[in-house]
């Protein structure tokens, strides 16, 4: 079996539950119209062969163009070559990353203009880039990642008493909208090609995994430094509803293939930038391995593009529908309960969650599996899901009356998992806010609030990143904690 | 000790599988009395000119290694040949090498009374450790003492008697580390005194070794 015929079986595992899960609900509690039900299962269709493409795309060439990266900077063997180039790999993946662009659009449009995107994109891209460059000198002078993570949420957390609630939830959520599904793969990918070059192997191991966790904390303080700056802000009640109810099939789709192609573009061009700059100065790659990486970048822009399409035109509708049909019904149960399944199965067809599992399994020669990781993962994120709902039902429950005892716990655990854990717990929240959860999820809350009166709805979905964000960094550490104690030696 | 040495040969089985299959084979060779084992991941390639262009033609691939006496190798390796379906193409390949000592399972203690072939042979030895993840550095650190060259270290999971939990029904293959020294004849004795001590390979659950013929030997001086 071939790697493409592997990943669409997985792929074909990871997302048939959600399609069920939805024709159940449509023959049940959400009638949809039939043009309704068709886009959502061509999307289905363009969401597993998208998701194959990219991920075969991923091993092809995003990773070993991250691996070789982070190799090469390590055997210059000087600070300040890898400080720089962590600084300006950290801005253009950035500023090129659409998921930031549309986010930063959404916060100037909500602050009326107080906050300007350009301001926005500018200042989460240096947050972004320092943290980039913090995250590589730790990996070389094997400064442990808890002390730093601790520290960087003290920080966090001093800034988020001077923030209004309301930024808060945009701050949370600006690291998911950075840590995006090309940055992933190519941040852990640098990471272990720093890594590999140490002999110690236990460290090597545990440094593997945490750029992308101290890269979101650049988003989030880069955010809530700005907000210190502009206070005062008016805030938009309400966000315009372009949600059409399309009875055509095939337009949707069609209709948006150029700005998509664009965006999938955008966010690949960095990296092709990297390859041939790279490439010319210090790589010397085999024409071979060079053609290799290209024709990997060729199947993770397919990949990305029909991937994209299919959640677009086909999730979107049906998941602000589902929403908006169940937060009406008397019983609140049905909701909660639907938003815990929903989330349970849509976080295995997020493509960086599929890279991560990959590279830990690679990483760990199998030792933790991609089944012991997707489990809590999806847990988490039902929970995740399910609580936002709650705060949309429940007025007086604030966004910071679960971030603040989630993080602690997040952060009082760092003290008794394994190291190697907290790296890939801390990693997996930014990892778990991909494109699925932007769109299908995202629709999902928000319709939800826009059936229930009491909800604001431009806040309630702000914050629901936030959370899906949290929740894996707790249950992959309790993962962590079960598994240090049953790899325990028996009779001895 | 001397018993089971006298009785049979230690053999090491190998098994090429698909990725996610390595575990699985791991426990049915439990079954069939193989004390524990040691998995690689690799990557295999098959020919194929259309899927050559695509490059589609890698997949991963697992490598258990397991060692035990050749009469429960021979009857594990045919229960393996039918659970597995190894006679079907791509189902996986295996083979069965000679081991000429082996130490620190705790159980047995073996070592080649009379070594097979004699001529033909080179000056060298393959000396096989596997520790904890970890704890590879030490053995190279050990075995340099003693007088080895160079040694290199491969990363891999498995399971011995001593370490059999699970976890949602999958069972948990710690971390380990293959390091592999091939040394002159004379000093493998030393270099494996040198581990033994150091590591404490003699007590359960610390490591095992074992040494293979090596027939040619190109690269070392």
């Amino acid at each position: 079996m071939n790697i493409l015929a592997e990943k669409f079986r997985d792929n074909i595992i990871a997302v048939v539950p959600i399609t069920l899960i939805v024709i159940i609900l449509n023959f049940t509690l959400v009638p949809l119209s039939t043009p309704f039900l068709i886009r959502f299962i061509i999307g289905s269709v363009f969401v597993i062969i998208g998701l194959s493409l990219f991920l075969v795309g991923v091993d092809l060439g995003i990773t070993p163009l991250g691996s070789h990266t982070g190799s090469t900077l390590t055997k210059t063997n000087k600070l300040v070559i890898v400080l720089v180039a962590g600084l300006i790999l950290g801005f253009f993946i950035s500023i090129a990353e659409p998921g930031l662009l549309v986010f930063s659009n959404q916060v100037d449009f909500v602050t009326q203009g107080d906050i300007s995107s350009v301001s926005i994109l500018i200042s989460v891209s240096i947050g972004l880039a320092i943290m980039i460059g913090l995250g590589f000198i730790r990996i070389i002078y094997n400064l442990p990642l808890y002390r730093i993570l601790l520290v960087l949420y003290l920080i966090i957390f001093v800034l988020a008493f001077f923030t209004s609630p309301e930024f808060l939830a945009i701050s949370f959520d600006a690291s998911g909208a950075t840590t995006g599904v090309l940055a992933v793969p190519f941040l852990l990918a640098l990471s272990i090609g720093i890594t590999k070059m140490k002999k110690d192997s236990k460290s090597s191991e545990k440094d593997s995994f945490g750029l992308v966790s101290i890269a979101s904390t650049g988003a989030i303080i880069a955010l809530m430094i700005l907000g210190f700056f502009n206070r005062n802000l008016n805030f938009a009640a309400h966000i315009p509803e372009n949600i059409t109810e399309s009875t055509e099939i095939i337009k949707p789709f069609t209709s948006i293939v150029t700005s998509v192609f664009n965006e999938s573009f955008m966010s690949l061009l960095p990296l092709i930038i990297i390859l041939f700059i790279l490439q010319t100065v210090s790589f010397k790659l085999t024409k071979r391995a060079f053609i290799r990486i290209l024709k990997g970048f060729i199947y993770a822009l397919l990949g990305l593009f029909i991937f994209l399409v299919g959640v677009n035109a086909g999730f979107m509708e049906v998941g602000s529908k589902i929403g908006y049909t169940l937060a009406l019904l008397d019983h609140k149960v049905y909701i909660l309960l639907i938003a815990f399944l929903l989330g349970l199965f849509t976080i295995a067809a997020e493509p960086a969650v599929s890279v991560l599992t990959y590279q830990i399994e690679d990483i760990t020669s199998g030792y933790v599996k991609k089944k012991a990781v997707l489990i809590p993962l999806s847990i988490g994120v039902g929970f995740a899901i399910m609580l936002s709902i709650l705060k949309i039902l429940v007025p007086s429950l604030q966004l910071w009356h679960l971030l603040l005892p989630g993080y602690i716990i997040s952060l009082a655990l760092m003290f008794m998992v394994p190291k190697l854990f907290v790296g890939i717990a801390f990693d997996a929240g930014g990892v778990a806010t991909g494109p699925m959860t932007a769109t299908f999820i995202l629709a999902f809350t928000t319709g939800a609030a826009n059936a229930t009166p009491s909800a604001n709805v431009l806040l309630d979905g702000f914050g629901m990143i936030a959370l899906v964000a949290l929740a894996p960094i707790i249950t992959l550490q309790l993962l962590g904690f079960v598994f240090k104690i049953r790899s325990r030696k028996g009779g001895i | 000790m001397e018993n089971i040495s006298l009785l049979s040969n230690f053999e090491m089985l190998c098994i090429i599988v698909n990725y996610g299959i390595g575990s699985k084979v791991l426990k049915y060779a439990k079954e069939e009395g193989i004390l524990g084992g040691t998995i690689i991941l690799g990557k295999g390639t098959h020919k194929r000119p259309l899927l050559e262009f695509l490059e589609l033609t890698e997949t991963r691939k697992e490598l258990v290694l397991m060692i035990a006496p050749r009469k429960i190798i021979n009857p594990a390796l045919d229960a393996l040949y039918e659970k597995l379906k190894l006679a079907k193409p791509h189902h996986g390949i295996a083979f069965v090498i000679p081991v000429t000592q082996f130490l620190g399972a705790g159980k047995y203690e073996y070592e080649a009374k009379n070594e097979i072939g004699g001529h033909n042979m080179t000056e060298y030895k393959a000396i096989f450790t596997i520790v904890d993840k970890g704890s590879g550095e030490k053995v190279v650190d050990a075995a340099t003492m003693a007088g080895a060259k160079g040694a290199t270290i491969i990363n891999a999971r498995g399971s011995g008697i001593h370490e059999t939990s699970k976890l949602f029904a999958m069972e948990i293959e710690p971390e380990k580390e293959i390091v592999l020294i091939l040394a002159q004849k004379e000093i493998v004795k030393p270099i494996i005194t040198s581990i033994c001590e150091e590591l404490d390979i003699d007590q359960p659950g610390n490591g095992i070794i074992f040494v293979q013929e090596v027939h040619q030997t190109y690269g070392i001086r």
